[in-house]
């Protein structure tokens, strides 16, 4: 019985183990199955997925290209600076560990929210970068706390340096970061967003040139984001590297000629100035942008640094030698996050540091303007060299009079000497007699009245007043007093100093209508300049009077000649009244120049062209309120060729 | 009983195939170090060679004195695991043990406590009262007691496969069909209750082993690592040594629990299958000793180790595959780990002594 028994407990557990055999097996299928799902059904997608988590993309920033100056110096240039890095997964606390860092160094809001989102759609390994550019301050404070920063790490990158500074501001202009409406516009900025752009001067100019192309690295990664190897990189291809026809040598000389203009600078250092530059809230606000230079005026008073432009450039490849727009801004201030403090500094000095007069700068182009006008006449025919008007001091019209600058009168004058003593009664004569629309015709054909096409932004076209102009912009007819004031460069005529380096460059020139530009003209036979077209005796008569301005016994200039041993120059003075007159106030006499307030002086203004015999050099100069054009500027223009030529000798 | 009776009894087919497994361990774990015998590959070959050698040394032992000693093997197993929950590892962490400075997991050998405890049990029973449902009891708590405690450390892998285990010691015991269906209503039935005992953090596996797609780089991150290294393996796998998921880290434990993982990133499916199928070998083997030997106590202690080792296999492998949560679960003679291989070798150790003793006794 018990046998029996045993028996059948036996049979029960052998179809026991055959249950549990056939689950087993069954299991083990479905497990078979499920891996078949993964490995053959779904492995091309789990096999996507693993590629992205092996590899990492990295996009690598091309090299800016750098400008160096007609001598290869370095104008613009690209440093290492460090840069601030955070891994997701090993800051304990993102938002807390971000918190901490914005009491530490400067970190927005924006940027702050910006990682967070970048966070939270990476692999918590992949680093993110804060912050670039840090300061050696901001370094050393992280380095202290570094303990409380898990996660957070350096790395390197590169960032615009401008190792002239202010010196070529106005040439380099400034990079600084890419703005969001730049992403808009060009999506491929996006992905990179540490890099800046070019936002004005030449760095806006050759942006795309500069920029380069930007390379590819795959790097194999594992699971803590450590690269283990460059797997294949496409590298990045640099920015093409300009040469420049500025030279910082004559740059830096006629930088500080022009901003002293006819005062001297004063010593800083001594206490006594201190203590007088201490109650001076105007120069404060000079000294608070970097600007350090002071003068004394001829008053002895402490003044700031003249403000004005000045250029200079070849007449016959348009290469500009120096380019300089007082007050300057330092560019290295924009590379990195630009201050609020500075910001507010520079948008809120009262002279615009920021704006760069030379191209944008617009100015009644005053006496300059005179040549104009008697190429003009010359070119029509209306005078000759031999044609005579008696200046005796002023000239009615109708029921108007119009005052020449000098009291009693010049007398006789011919064009020659009325351009050698500056005579206003000659050119009003004759302008009346050219009428505007010629004047018109021989401005533009000299430059004025348009952009001159040098390759920087913002540049402006000035006014040239016509019948046709007034009637569109003032709804009113042309008068012939309007005419009479175009005569001597006031009324409605607006230059850029720019305009007037290039008008006298092609008088200098005398066959080719010459464009300025800031680049190195390797080649100059490749030059193509359309013809100028100016009749060449009436353009001999002109730079004859030019001549006189600085040579001859009655020349408005004839102090600030340039000696003998630098081929001599000729020239024309402008002094521009930026107020006007009344009757009242040139009968008790002309208050001087620098009795008056600064804002209310005469701008002064000066061009002129060197050597005499084989001309090379235009130069403009304007002096803002500086005075008179012959006895402020002339002497500036003299020193900054003088300059050039000892440097670069007769040719 | 001369030794060359006994060696000649010797399950060999199932000492090689284990043999077999060690070596493929062996391997992986030489390429989840990168390439290094060390620190792994190397100890877990030396330990299989300890483990062969434990088997051959119990094939002397009398299944009888394991019989005898079954019941207090529990006990023991009971109270080592009651004191550890009081005096823990670490703090929530109660699974290791250190000896003179071993450290050792004694949930691990508790399941072969459970299996022969449970034999004992249902060798002593007549078969007449195999009926009723009253002497199932004392078997559920001998299941239940130990469950808990091991749950509590808390281990839910190795709990699971010590329910499996006993459950189906109990089955094949022949716990009555009624009673079976009863059973698995009753499982499904306590499921919610089970899941307030469960830990914060069982739970949130729990979660995400639902919805993996809710927390790719938190608690998800394994799963979904896991899948995408078995996937990409393909068929034939990225080769061995070359597993990038593995070789970079992006694969957690692939020295342990997620060492088939890595095999199936290197080897593709081919590999898996052929472990796969391995084990089943192995496991049905042991099964069909079952059949041969002749005490019920022999028989049912086969069956009981026989599944627990397929159990052990099905819960890791659902587990890295996705099927199941992440609960925490060794490849038996692969994955790196000294307690899990020991109980199993243990367990080839009893399935040989009964083999050869239980054959003697005729």
């Amino acid at each position: 019985m018990k046998r029996g028994k045993e028996k059948d407990l036996r049979r029960i557990m052998s179809r026991r183990g055959f249950v549990l055999a056939g689950m087993s097996i069954m299991l083990t299928s479905f497990l078979g199955a499920r891996l078949y799902y993964l490995q053959v059904s779904q492995s091309s997608r789990y096999q996507r997925l693993s590629d992205r988590n092996q590899f990492d993309i990295r996009v690598l920033s091309p090299a800016r290209g750098r400008l160096f100056d007609y001598k290869m110096r370095l104008v613009a240039g690209n440093a290492e600076s460090f840069e601030l890095r955070i891994t997701p997964l090993y800051a304990k606390d993102l938002v807390k560990t971000l918190n901490l860092l914005a009491t530490v160094i400067e970190l927005s809001e924006g940027r702050k929210r910006m990682v967070i989102d970048i966070a939270s759609k990476l692999p918590s390994f992949r680093e993110i970068t804060i912050r670039d550019n840090l300061s050696q301050r901001e370094l050393a404070r992280l380095a202290v706390r570094s303990a409380l920063l898990p996660g957070v790490s350096f790395g390197k990158s590169l960032r615009r340096i401008y190792p002239q500074g202010a010196l070529t501001g106005h040439v380099t202009g400034y990079v600084s970061p890419i703005t969001r409406r730049e992403i808009d516009l060009d999506a491929s900025l996006g992905i990179l967003p540490t890099i800046g752009t070019g936002k004005t001067g030449l760095e806006y100019t050759y942006e795309r040139s500069l920029r380069g192309l930007p390379g590819r690295e795959k790097i194999e990664v594992n699971a803590t984001g450590r690269p283990i190897k460059v797997l294949n990189d496409v590298a990045s291809k640099s920015g093409h590297d300009i040469q420049l026809s500025i030279d910082i040598g004559v740059q830096l000389h006629a930088t500080e000629r022009l901003r002293r203009g006819r005062w001297k600078t004063v010593e800083l250092g001594s206490d006594f100035v201190q203590a007088e530059l201490a109650e001076n809230a105007e120069i404060q606000a000079h000294l608070a942008v970097g600007d350090d230079m002071v003068l004394r005026d001829g008053k002895g008073r402490l003044v700031p640094a003249e403000s004005g432009a000045a250029v200079v450039m070849d007449i016959h490849t348009g290469e500009i030698i120096s380019l300089i727009s007082a007050p300057m801004f330092d560019p290295n201030l924009f590379t990195g996050r630009l201050l609020t403090r500075d910001w507010r500094r520079l948008t809120n000095h009262p002279r615009r540091p920021l704006l760069n007069r030379v191209t944008s700068g617009l100015y009644a182009p005053g006496s300059t303007f005179k040549m104009v006008v008697g190429l003009a006449a010359l070119e029509a025919g209306i005078i000759s060299e031999d044609t005579q008007f008696h200046c005796k001091g002023d000239r009615v019209l109708g029921n108007a009079t119009f005052h020449c600058w000098r009291k009693g009168g010049h007398g006789i004058m011919n064009v020659i000497s009325a351009l050698e003593q500056s005579c206003d009664v000659y050119f009003y004569e004759i302008a009346l007699k050219t009428g505007i629309q010629r004047i018109r015709d021989m401005a533009v054909r000299l430059g004025l009245g348009l952009a001159t096409g040098i390759n920087l932004p913002d540049e402006k076209s000035g006014i040239i007043p016509s019948h046709e102009w007034k009637l569109r912009t003032k709804g009113t007819v042309w008068t012939p007093g309007e005419t009479l004031v175009a005569g001597i460069g006031q009324g409605y005529v607006l230059t850029t100093p720019i305009q007037l380096a290039v008008m006298t460059a092609r008088i200098a020139n005398g066959k080719k209508a010459i464009v300025p530009s800031l680049l190195s003209q390797a080649n100059e036979n490749k030059l193509n300049f359309l013809p100028l077209n100016i009749s060449s005796t009436a353009l001999s008569v002109i730079r004859r009077g030019m001549l006189k301005v600085m040579h001859g016994a009655f020349g408005t200039a004839k102090k600030y000649k340039l000696s003998k041993e630098y081929g001599g120059m000729a020239g024309k003075t402008g002094t521009v009244q930026v107020r006007r007159i009344s009757m009242a106030q040139r009968e008790k006499g002309i208050i001087k120049n620098i009795d008056r307030p600064w804002e209310e002086r005469d701008h002064a203004l000066f061009v002129a062209y060197a050597p005499i015999e084989n001309p090379r050099y235009a130069i403009s100069i304007v002096v803002e309120h500086g005075g008179s054009g012959s006895s402020t500027a002339a002497p500036i223009a003299r020193d900054i060729l003088a300059k050039i030529i000892a440097e670069r000798g007769l040719i | 009983m001369s030794p060359w009776r006994i060696f000649y009894r010797v399950p060999w087919h199932v000492l090689i195939l284990a043999t077999l497994l060690v070596v493929v361990g062996a391997l992986a774990l030489y390429s989840a170090s990168e390439g290094s015998w060390q620190p792994y590959a190397g100890r877990h070959a030396v330990r299989g060679a300890i483990g062969v050698g434990l088997v051959c040394c119990m094939a002397f032992i009398d299944l009888k004195l394991l019989h005898r000693m079954s019941y207090f093997l529990l006990a023991s197993a009971i109270v080592v695991l009651a004191v550890l929950l009081f005096v823990g590892s670490g703090p929530n962490v109660s699974r290791w043990v250190t000896i003179s400075g071993v450290s050792f997991q004694p949930s691990e050998p508790t399941k072969i406590a459970v299996i022969l405890a449970l034999a004992r049990y249902f060798d002593n029973q007549p078969q007449d009262r195999m009926q009723s449902l009253v002497i199932y009891f004392p078997a559920l708590i001998m299941i239940i007691v130990p469950f808990m405690l091991v749950m509590k450390q808390p281990d839910l892998g190795t709990a699971l496969m010590l329910l499996m285990g006993g459950l189906s010691v109990v089955f094949a015991a022949g716990l009555p069909w009624r009673y079976v269906c009863g059973a698995v209503v009753a499982i499904f039935a306590a499921l919610p209750l089970l899941w307030f005992q469960l830990h914060g953090y069982q739970k949130s596996r729990v979660i995400t082993f639902l919805y993996p797609e809710t927390d790719v780089l938190g608690a998800g991150y394994q799963i979904t690592q896991s899948k995408i290294a078995l996937g990409s393996g393909g068929l034939f796998g990225k080769g061995f040594l070359m597993g990038s998921q593995s070789q970079l880290n992006y694969l957690p434990e692939k020295q342990t629990d997620f060492v088939f993982t890595m095999i199936g990133e290197e080897f593709g499916l081919v590999g898996n299958l052929f472990i796969l199928l391995v084990y089943l070998t192995l496991s049905m083997s042991i099964l069909r000793i079952s059949y041969k030997v002749q005490s019920r106590f022999s028989q049912l202690a086969c069956v009981g180790i026989g599944m627990m080792l397929f159990f052990y296999v099905f819960v890791n492998v659902a587990m890295v595959s996705g099927l199941l949560p992440v609960v925490g679960a060794p490849l038996p003679l692969i994955s790196y780990g000294g307690t899990s291989m020991l109980t199993v070798f243990i367990g080839f150790g009893i399935v040989t002594s009964a083999l050869v003793h239980d054959r003697l006794e005729d």
